[in-house]
């Protein structure tokens, strides 16, 4: 059963085997084992092999081994995706090291590599004919070749176009995009007008327009994006203690949802008269205080009717499992503007020392009391 | 006709006669075609037209097929000449559906529009859903009422009134509930009263109630909201003015301590060790200590939220009111009460004779294991350890005792 080479390399495996024991028993460190196993599973492949193919060797006086022998078929076509998986093997490799991204990369290269290995090795013996063999590669192959590089294709152009997006300023890139549309269009217009133009000339300006995509997102991704200024959001006000009078710089659409600032559990205004009064949707009228459930987020709209810029402040209670107090607040709001403030009671008021209440620091004459059953 | 095709028309038509007499059932207090109120009407009133047109036109298809599949069913004959196209037969059975559900939409847009009216709102009650309960709050109007114009029979101003499980509301009034969730989306369905409204948390969301009687009317949640969602009913009691006034009265009245000595005082010994980390009953102070007992269900429970026992055998029902607290005989003693005699029925509470004893000592042994809850500890790493539905308390026999004596007097 055992051939000449194979019982060179099963006595090899044997002696790595070994090796791994006595190494991962006598020394530190786990590395030398690692190779040492690596080498036994590598050397009993091998061995696997040899047996197999009976080490490649076939009787002379066998006619049918002759005739059926490895060495008798045609030998495979070149192929360039052994290739591809050995750069995803060391994509993976690498990616262990450096980054997870470029193991989930290798990880995609070697699948794909095997997959297009094993259709090209079956298709190129699939009959005796070599371009039925190549029609019955593509039909295998193309359904799902084409949808995938397609998808490869574009989500690459995505990415490069987000990328020169994210270089360019604002107003860049107004001018650079408008520009861009306005060649597109006029390209597309010639190819149009056309009556003849061949599928060559339309291949070569697309692309020369996917190269210069491509071009310029990797110049802008090396570039790196331009600088964002970042805004504050109330809750940042909030976090800081800044609720008083003082100027503050808040984004007054940051953190807020269109969804929530549709459906709130009550608007209130501060009148120019200082006073603050809240309408709450499905109540006629409007009250001077709110009933508002606890441990429920509540959408407050503050709308700021006087003259200055006020900001609304909301002594929410005592924060569950802390000793701490929740107080949040708007941005400065000025007149006639509209800013939303999600808060959560989590304690009812009875069980609270301090008066839960909305108030407008700078008017002692807008207090509104919170009552949380 | 051979026997086995006999046999199948046998059970088709034991089938179908099942489904018909099942439409007969009395006891079916959900039943979508009895409604209770004018919300409840208008939807009725929408749905009889639609459904007796749908039911026509279906007959109709039924028909139609069956007579092609017997008349013109593979006798063996030549195949009949083919034709392509009936402009006239096209452009009618086109036409046809077209003017039928405009007929349909002009009632269907106007009950909509109907049903989202909040202009004549009478009484405003919150609700608020959370895995697997409602809970009710009553706020107190600009003008220090409740519910749109009652205040405390003994003149003392009105505080709001918080329950859960059944929701109280005067006859005749237009109630309008403003309904949110503490964890994810419920929906809230009284078939009697009015339709489904979903209560996505974030949201305020509002649904008109209005009951013509006094009695009791059953819903349950119609949004799939985890494990107990088949048990998170509701119920909705209609009580005349009187009767209103008389509840309310008591659900204000301060907190009456149990005597001492008596195993209800031991119970309520048990409620502030055991209970009253989350459930709240308003006015209790320790004797211990003298303070006042405060829950704290932000730190257990995931949705922040325990119903409010402070009047828990006012209610008749626990869990999300998926059990009852009165017995088979005295629930259907209420439930069949005429309007006249219902509210003094309904009003009298749980009694000791009553009480449904089983169910209640089965909940404070294990709850988990009555009522599907998230309750296990390695089901709650989601949830930042906290429970979400009633835990198992490893309740003693003796302390279940004292517990349903101290829950007895809460009413």
């Amino acid at each position: 059963m055992f051939t000449n080479g194979s019982k060179l390399l099963i006595g090899a495996t044997v002696a790595a085997v070994v090796a791994a024991v006595m190494y991962g028993v006598t020394q530190d460190g786990a590395l030398g084992t690692i190779g040492l196993v690596s080498a036994a599973i590598v050397l009993a492949f091998l061995a696997g092999v040899t047996i197999a193919i009976r080490d490649g060797n076939v009787p002379p006086g066998d006619e049918m081994a002759l005739a059926t022998c490895a060495a008798a078929q045609r030998a495979p076509g070149a192929s360039i995706w052994p290739l591809a998986g050995a750069l995803g093997a060391a994509l993976v490799v690498v990616g262990l090291v450096v980054h997870e991204a470029l193991v989930m990369v290798g990880v995609a290269v070697i699948i794909a590599a095997v997959a297009e290995w094993a259709v090209q090795s079956w298709s190129e013996r699939a009959t005796a004919d070599e371009h039925v063999n190549d029609e019955i590669r593509e039909r295998m192959a193309s359904p799902l070749e084409l949808p995938v590089l397609a998808a490869v294709g574009l989500g690459l152009l995505i990415f490069a176009f987000s990328r020169v997006m994210l270089t360019l300023t604002k107003s860049g890139t107004v001018v650079v995009f408008s520009v861009v549309a306005a060649l597109v269009l006029a390209v597309a217009g010639i190819i149009a007008s056309r009556k003849q133009l061949s599928s060559g000339t339309v291949a070569g300006v697309c692309s020369i327009a996917v190269v210069a995509v491509l071009a310029s997102g990797l110049v802008a991704g090396v570039q790196g994006p331009r600088e964002i200024e970042e805004h504050e959001t109330t809750g940042d006000l909030a976090a800081s203690g800044r609720c008083g009078v003082e100027e503050t710089e808040a984004d007054e659409k940051a953190s807020q949802t269109v969804s929530a600032k549709s459906n709130v559990s009550a608007t209130v205004i501060l009148r120019e008269d200082g006073t603050l009064v809240a309408v709450q949707p499905g109540i006629s009228g409007e009250s001077t205080s709110l009933t508002l459930p606890r441990s429920n987020p509540n959408n407050i709209l503050f709308r700021n009717e006087t003259p200055e810029e006020r900001r609304l402040v909301v002594d929410a209670g005592p924060i569950a499992d802390t000793e701490e107090t929740r107080v949040l607040c708007t941005a400065l709001v000025e007149e006639g503007g509209v800013q939303l403030l999600t808060v959560v009671f989590d304690k009812p008021s009875f069980a609270v020392e301090e008066p839960m209440q909305l108030t407008v620091p700078g008017v002692e004459t807008a207090v509104m009391p919170v009552v949380v059953p | 006709m051979t026997s086995p095709a006999r046999r199948r028309l046998t059970a088709a038509a034991l089938a179908a006669g099942g489904l018909l007499l099942a439409g007969c059932a009395s006891d079916a207090p959900q039943d979508t075609w009895q409604p209770e109120g004018p919300n409840a009407q208008k939807i009725h009133n929408l749905q009889w037209p639609v459904f007796a047109i749908a039911g026509v036109v279906g007959i109709a298809v039924f028909v139609t097929v069956a007579i092609v599949i017997i008349r013109f069913r593979d006798r063996g004959q030549p195949i009949p000449e083919q034709t392509h196209g009936n402009p006239a037969l096209e452009i009618g059975l086109t036409i046809l559906p077209a003017i039928i559900l405009a007929g349909i939409a002009v009632p269907t847009v106007a009950t909509v529009f109907a049903l989202a009216e909040t202009d004549d709102t009478e009484c405003t009650i919150n609700v608020t859903g959370q895995q697997w309960w409602w809970e009710y709050d009553y706020p107190v109007a600009e003008d220090g009422t409740i519910c749109g114009g009652y205040t405390p029979s003994n003149g003392e101003a009105a505080s709001p009134i918080i329950t859960s499980g059944q929701l109280v509301i005067p006859t005749g009034t237009k109630v309008l509930l403003r309904g949110t969730s503490r964890d994810v989306i419920h929906s809230y369905w009284i078939p009697a009263l009015n339709g489904k409204r979903d209560m996505v948390p974030g949201r305020v969301h509002y649904l008109r109630l209005e009951a013509d009687q006094p009695g009791i009317y059953a819903g349950q949640c119609t949004e799939f909201c985890g494990l107990s969602h088949a048990n998170m009913r509701m119920e909705a009691v209609a009580l005349d003015e009187a009767d209103f006034q008389a509840w309310l009265d008591n659900e204000l009245e301060a907190y009456t301590p149990p005597e001492e000595g008596t195993l209800a005082a031991e119970g309520e010994a048990v409620y502030i060790q055991q209970c009253a980390r989350c459930h709240q009953v308003n006015g209790l102070t320790d004797p211990a200590s003298g303070e006042l007992v405060v829950s704290a269900p932000d730190q257990y429970v995931w949705s922040g939220a325990a119903p409010n026992l402070t009047n828990l055998m006012t209610r008749n029902t626990f869990a999300g009111a998926t059990w009852d607290l009165l017995t088979e005989s005295c629930r259907d003693d209420v439930w069949n009460a005429s309007p006249e005699e219902f509210g003094a029925k309904y009003l009298e509470g749980v009694t000791e004779e009553c009480l449904n004893q089983v169910d209640l000592r089965e909940w404070l042994r294990n709850a988990p294991a009555k009522k599907p809850m998230y309750a296990e500890p390695e089901q709650l790493t989601e949830t930042d350890g906290k429970y979400r539905g009633m835990p198992y308390l490893a309740l003693s026999e003796e302390q279940i005792d004292q517990l349903v004596a101290y829950l007895l007097e809460r009413k």
